[in-house]
This record gives structure tokens, C-alpha cells and sequence, in this order.
């Protein structure tokens, strides 16, 4: 493992549908596996990552949405998203994942800049 | 010393990839050491060997060459984005899971660049003092 104080924060504002999501995801998993403390961030339309129900195998988009359930066993537990966002979309706080923290766009953006290293997506 | 990695995400021909060249040009002449510079998403699609941009545009291909050969910075690709856009070190045709027997070379990607994982990303993360992402 890496020596690092370093935080890492994976920011999502690309929908469920764009292949930057899973490819997010994937980054977001390895830093896990490497024992980085590492959080989630939703904002815009990367907030609709985290809504129940959605069918995109329909689409023929693989599944990634349930592999976000493994986040837990890699220690990703942060798990972040833009209230404004929300509340623009007119989006329920209604989520697949537990642990998602709905937080204002100020202390959201507080939030994010705790952490040393932000990838955005 | 200050240390730095540079994460390019935007394919050869787009304007921030030439905004990264200069920033990476910037930083080694204010003196900061480039930890490595690692390619995600479509940014891979720097790493192609048979990229050919018209003369009279910007030649983003040629300059990472230069910057690995007269500076030595480290190209690392990620190897799952690479195949999943058509770059293989080891080409085969997945349609018949025949090796291209045709093929001149059994790699697409530039000798220039390293074929690397994630887990790279992770490291030059950790080992820099300030991650940019293009």
C-alpha cells in the first residue's frame, strides 16, 4: 500500500446513462481496494447515479448500479449528493445506496474541498 | 521539490489536450518534478500508434513523444480503457479469437507510453503533492 495522507474525492455530474459513470465507478473501486480514503460526490445530473429503480439493462447498459453496493466492503462509506441538484430535477430523496449524505451546495462544496484530490467525472 | 501528476481524459485532438501539453511544458520549466502523467477515459486514445493529425494542425501525438524522450516523463495508460477503445498490445481479432497474422506489429499502442492499470493512478496519487485532471 501507498503512504498517503491524501484524501480522495471522485466527483459524478454525468448521468447513469454516460459511460463516464462507470468508468468513475471503476477508478473509485480501486482506489478503495488500495485502502485510500476515498469518497463519492453527486452533483447535477450525476445525482440521477443514485436514484432506485432504474432498469438500464433495458438500454443495454451493464448493470454497474448494483456494483455500487460493494462500496461498503471497500471502505468507501462517504457517500455525498448535491441537495440543489435535487431539488432542481424535482428528484425524491429516494436512493439505492445507504449512507448517502444529502447535503446543501455550500456544504457540499465545503465537503469537497477537504479532500486533497478531486477526479471529476 | 514539488511534485506533480497530470490525468489526461480528452482524446488527441481536443483543445484541453493541448492545454495539458503546455501545463506539463509550464511545470517543468518552473522547476516541478511530473511525477507521471496517466491517461483514463478517452484520454487513451492518445497512446494510439497510427494517430496522424493534418500537418497544419497541432501535433499532440508528437509532443507527448518529446516530452517522454527529452524529459522523460512517464506515459501510463490504462490498459482496460485502451482495449475497450480498440488499443491492444496484443492484437487479436476478437470476432474469430484469431491473432491478426496480417498485422505488421502485434501492437497498436506507441512504444512511447506504459501499459499500466489503475492501480498506477492510485500511486502517482499518493507519491505527487498536487493531482491536475484534463
Amino acid at each position: 500500500m501507498f503512504e498517503s495522507s491524501k484524501k480522495i474525492a471522485i466527483l459524478n455530474s454525468s448521468s447513469t446513462i454516460n459511460e463516464a459513470s462507470k468508468e468513475a465507478l471503476d477508478a473509485a473501486l480501486i482506489f478503495g481496494s488500495y485502502e485510500q480514503p476515498t469518497s463519492l460526490f453527486f452533483q447535477g445530473e450525476g445525482v440521477r447515479q443514485l436514484l432506485k429503480h432504474q432498469d438500464i439493462q433495458s438500454i443495454k447498459v451493464k448493470d454497474y448500479l448494483k456494483t455500487m453496493s460493494a462500496l461498503e466492503f471497500y471502505d468507501i462509506e462517504n457517500i455525498y449528493v448535491c441537495q440543489t441538484s435535487l431539488n432542481e430535477r424535482g428528484l425524491a430523496e429516494d436512493f439505492h445506496l445507504e449512507n448517502v449524505q444529502v447535503l446543501s451546495a455550500v456544504n457540499f462544496s465545503q465537503k469537497l474541498h477537504q479532500h486533497q484530490v478531486i477526479l471529476r467525472f | 521539490m514539488q511534485t506533480l501528476s497530470i490525468i489526461v481524459t480528452t482524446p488527441p485532438a481536443s483543445y484541453l489536450t493541448i492545454t495539458a501539453i503546455d501545463y506539463i511544458d509550464q511545470a517543468i520549466e518552473a522547476g516541478i518534478d511530473i511525477v507521471g502523467v496517466f491517461f483514463y477515459q478517452d484520454g487513451v486514445l492518445n497512446a494510439g500508434a497510427n494517430i496522424a493529425i493534418p500537418n497544419d494542425e497541432y501535433q499532440t501525438h508528437k509532443q507527448w513523444q518529446r516530452l517522454k524522450t527529452e524529459h522523460d516523463i512517464s506515459l501510463h495508460v490504462c490498459i482496460t480503457a485502451c482495449e475497450k477503445r480498440g488499443l491492444s498490445d496484443d492484437i487479436t481479432d476478437n470476432n474469430t479469437e484469431q491473432q491478426l497474422t496480417n498485422s505488421p506489429s502485434k501492437s497498436n499502442i506507441s512504444e512511447y507510453f506504459t501499459i499500466s492499470g489503475l492501480g498506477e493512478l492510485v500511486e502517482l496519487s499518493a507519491k505527487s503533492q498536487r493531482v491536475v485532471q484534463f
